[in-house]
């Protein structure tokens, strides 16, 4: 009976293609990763319309004010009344003031005094929000200088 | 003359440890995936919104102006629609009737008059925003859902002065 021997060998894969594909992907991700949705509170259940349609230009400058409620960890409201969610703080609509007018004091500062005429300020606010809050809420940013306004719903087709 | 060597020691292959490289790229590959938004899923309505502070209001002239009311309980919920002084109703039909209605009153999409024509939005304190967006958009046109097209009506909106909150 013959019997054969076999060189037990560690086999070591190439790993340098996976490495490189991985890296690849990992660049692509990173490229076009959307950073403009961090404006985007997912918190505030926005009104569905059908006639919601991507802005045909985008504005020159933009302030995005999300309005809504707190929310438990549960996901369930608080139970407070609706507040902006300024800078990973909850601000009462009536207090808004100040916040708007460093807002302003930064856009005049980046871009000149001028520039305040040119921003858009975008309402995000949450579908069973008081719409006397929201009136509130323009008469605020109107007081502070803002002008041109966009109430942004969300596609009924989303 | 002297001649030094130098003792060489035998070449050795220095193994990298690949592993935890290909663990941190997967989870920072991972974690870009999850976080990729293909598309930006935020719609602006598309009507020009020259919101006016009571203080500021001025009586617009020679222009046409249509007034949409919407009244609602304390929790905000609808209790009627009204454009001008006719009632039409507080159900989701209601919406569609102001449609119908703005439609009617410019005569056919589009026209070129109805640039003319604002709609003020008078609602309640309590009334939910989504009645709001829902009736400047009923006002502002229709979705043909066989064109896939917009029919505009009338772009210009402007609130009234807003209500007081319920007693």
């Amino acid at each position: 009976m013959k019997m054969r021997q076999i060189e037990m060998a560690v086999t070591r894969p190439d790993l340098t293609p996976m490495v490189a594909i991985v890296f690849q992907l990992l660049t692509l991700f990173m490229i076009i990763l959307n950073f403009e949705n961090t404006k985007s509170e997912e918190r505030i259940k926005l009104p569905r319309d059908r006639l919601a349609r991507p802005p045909a230009a985008k504005p020159e400058y933009e302030l995005v004010l999300n309005f809504g409620y707190r929310q438990l960890p549960s996901g369930e409201r608080d139970g407070s009344l609706p507040e902006v969610f300024y800078n990973e703080t909850y601000v009462d609509v009536r207090r808004i003031g100040p916040h708007l007018e460093t807002e302003k004091r930064v856009i005049q500062r980046t871009h000149g005094e001028r520039a305040i005429k040119d921003v858009t300020v975008v309402i995000r606010a949450d579908s069973d929000v008081p719409n006397g809050l929201v009136q509130q809420l323009i008469e605020e940013c109107q007081r502070t200088g803002f002008s041109k306004f966009l109430l942004r719903p969300m596609p009924e087709d989303v | 003359m002297s001649l030094r060597f130098r003792l060489q020691h035998p070449t050795q292959k220095v193994e990298f440890p690949m592993a935890p490289l290909i663990a941190v790229m997967f989870q920072f590959l991972f974690f870009f995936m999850l976080n990729l938004t293909t598309f930006n899923r935020d719609r602006d309505l598309n009507s020009r919104l020259p919101v006016t502070l009571p203080a500021l209001s001025t009586p617009p002239l020679n222009i046409s102006s249509i007034k949409v009311g919407i009244r609602s309980d304390r929790d905000g919920n609808l209790t009627q629609l009204t454009l001008g002084s006719k009632n039409l109703g507080s159900d989701d039909a209601a919406f569609d009737r102001l449609n119908g209605e703005i439609l009617a009153m410019i005569g056919r999409p589009g026209n070129p008059l109805a640039s003319d024509i604002e709609v003020e939005i008078d609602a309640d304190f309590e009334t939910q925003y989504k009645y709001v967006v829902k009736a400047i958009s009923k006002c502002t046109g229709r979705f043909d859902p066989d064109t896939k097209q917009v029919a505009r009506y009338i772009e210009k909106i402007k609130f009234a002065p807003s209500h007081k909150p319920k007693a």
